[in-house]
């Protein structure tokens, strides 16, 4: 086909459309779904119980405010990223975040192996801290994959990189936020474990799955061009 | 140090060079942004004139790039083309207040490296055939269903009524026109255009029976 051709077929199918909103909007429209899904979690199962006494240990403080720093930072940098003249260090932005929320969790590990007592966890418990990620989860993970399909033919793989970091830092939220999970290698496998989880099957799938969505949602290249 | 002012040229007597682009869509890339970022922005609203003039406009500039990349070659065309729709399935993340050079360059990076990097990966899978992965060395000898199949069809028209097989004969193998078979058998059309379709009917059922 020759490109004066697929100029005429572009004109052709050039329908009017609506400019991005910016980044930080973005960003915020999708902050905005998280709180909405955790806030019904919570009204749902209820904080957990030892929650009032946990508030008074820095370290969980920090921590939750570690996550959620994270939670934000990486989805404001997604979103940036999504956009093709955006330079790629934003990907970098939440690494502080992050780096402050892993080592919280990892001196909770250190401090809290001697008290840990074994029959801490109980399996009914695992089975409803397994829903509450999936929950947490699986609208977030859909909502943004909608929201930066158009990253598909640029760079899938930073900007799914950073969206699985958001998304499992989000998770990882909730978690801490509902379930009393005290026992440390529990808080390891659920934490850091799913969120390692999350953002490898984001980065590993990201490509395709954006793919497809974008395939789906954003079919507007003229059917002669398509495939 | 000589200083290098213009009152001061640290080679007097050198003749006065000037600089001269040899590519003028590089130029044009950097003086007419503002247009192309207005002409994006009016393309957007769905102004189709607007659209046209600036894909037209940043095809060679694309184009450009497009030979850093992958010298002359049959790709470029490809290259230009695929970046052409991808700056239009994303037309809607182009902000209007920022810049649109960096926007267009950005993925027209991004696509050609892309294409770079498939391009390798399938050089890397494939092998080209030579004359050694042939079984005999004489060409014909290697078509052996090929012509087999040929020898049935040739088989089954040979069995089939005359004026079947004349028709085939010269509407399918001498390819002629029906109004050339007309003239050349002095049958009518239609009566060659039904002797045709039966004869194709019979050469599938003679076929099905042999099996080749």
């Amino acid at each position: 086909m020759k490109t004066s051709d697929v100029i005429d077929a572009l004109v052709d199918a050039a329908v009017p459309v609506r400019r991005l909103h910016p980044p930080l909007v973005r960003a915020a429209i999708w902050l905005a779904l998280a709180a909405t899904v955790l806030g019904l979690l919570c009204v749902a199962h209820g904080l957990r119980p030892d929650i009032a006494a946990r508030l008074q240990q820095p370290v969980f403080v920090v921590s939750m405010l570690g996550a959620l720093a994270t939670a934000v930072l990486a989805a404001l940098a997604s979103f940036k990223l999504s956009l093709p003249d955006a330079p790629r260090w934003w990907l970098l932005l939440p690494l502080p975040a992050l780096a402050v929320w892993v080592s919280t969790i990892g001196y909770g590990c250190l401090t809290d192996w001697v008290s840990m007592s074994p029959d801490g966890m109980r399996m009914g418990e695992a089975a409803r801290c397994f829903a509450t990620l999936l929950l947490t989860s699986v609208p977030l993970s859909i909502a943004m994959l909608i929201m930066l399909r158009h990253a598909a033919p640029l760079r899938p793989t930073a900007v799914s990189a950073a969206g699985g970091l958001a998304i499992a830092a989000m998770t990882s939220f909730a978690l801490a936020l509902i379930h009393d999970l005290d026992a440390t290698i529990m808080i390891l496998i659920w934490n850091l474990g799913m969120a390692a989880l999350i953002a490898a099957l984001a980065s590993a799938f990201g490509r395709t799955s954006l793919k497809w969505v974008a395939a789906r949602v954003m079919p507007s290249l003229p059917l002669q061009l398509s495939g | 140090m000589p200083s290098c002012s213009k009152e001061n040229p640290p080679y007097p007597e050198a003749p006065k060079l000037t600089l001269v682009s040899s590519t003028p869509s590089i130029q044009r890339a950097s003086r007419g942004q503002s247009d192309w970022s207005a002409l994006m922005a009016r393309a957007q609203d769905g102004d189709r004139e607007a659209y046209r003039a600036l894909l037209t406009e940043v095809e060679p500039y694309i184009r450009s790039i497009a030979i850093k990349y992958l010298g002359r070659s049959a790709e470029v065309d490809d290259a230009v083309q695929d970046v052409l729709m991808t700056v239009h399935s994303i037309r809607q993340t182009y902000d209007p207040t920022r810049p649109f050079g960096p926007w267009l360059v950005a993925i027209a990076h991004r696509r050609i490296i892309d294409q770079l990097r498939r391009h390798t990966r399938h050089k890397t899978r494939e092998v080209e055939l030579s004359n050694e992965h042939e079984t005999f060395a004489e060409a014909p000898a290697n078509l052996f269903t090929e012509k087999s199949a040929e020898h049935a069809l040739v088989g089954a028209i040979d069995k089939l009524p005359p004026d079947q097989r004349d028709a085939i004969r010269m509407l399918k193998l001498k390819e002629m026109s029906l109004q050339e078979a007309s003239r050349a058998s002095g049958r009518s059309i239609a009566a060659l255009k039904v002797a045709t379709h039966r004869a194709v009917k019979n050469l599938r059922k003679l076929l099905k029976g042999e099996p080749s």
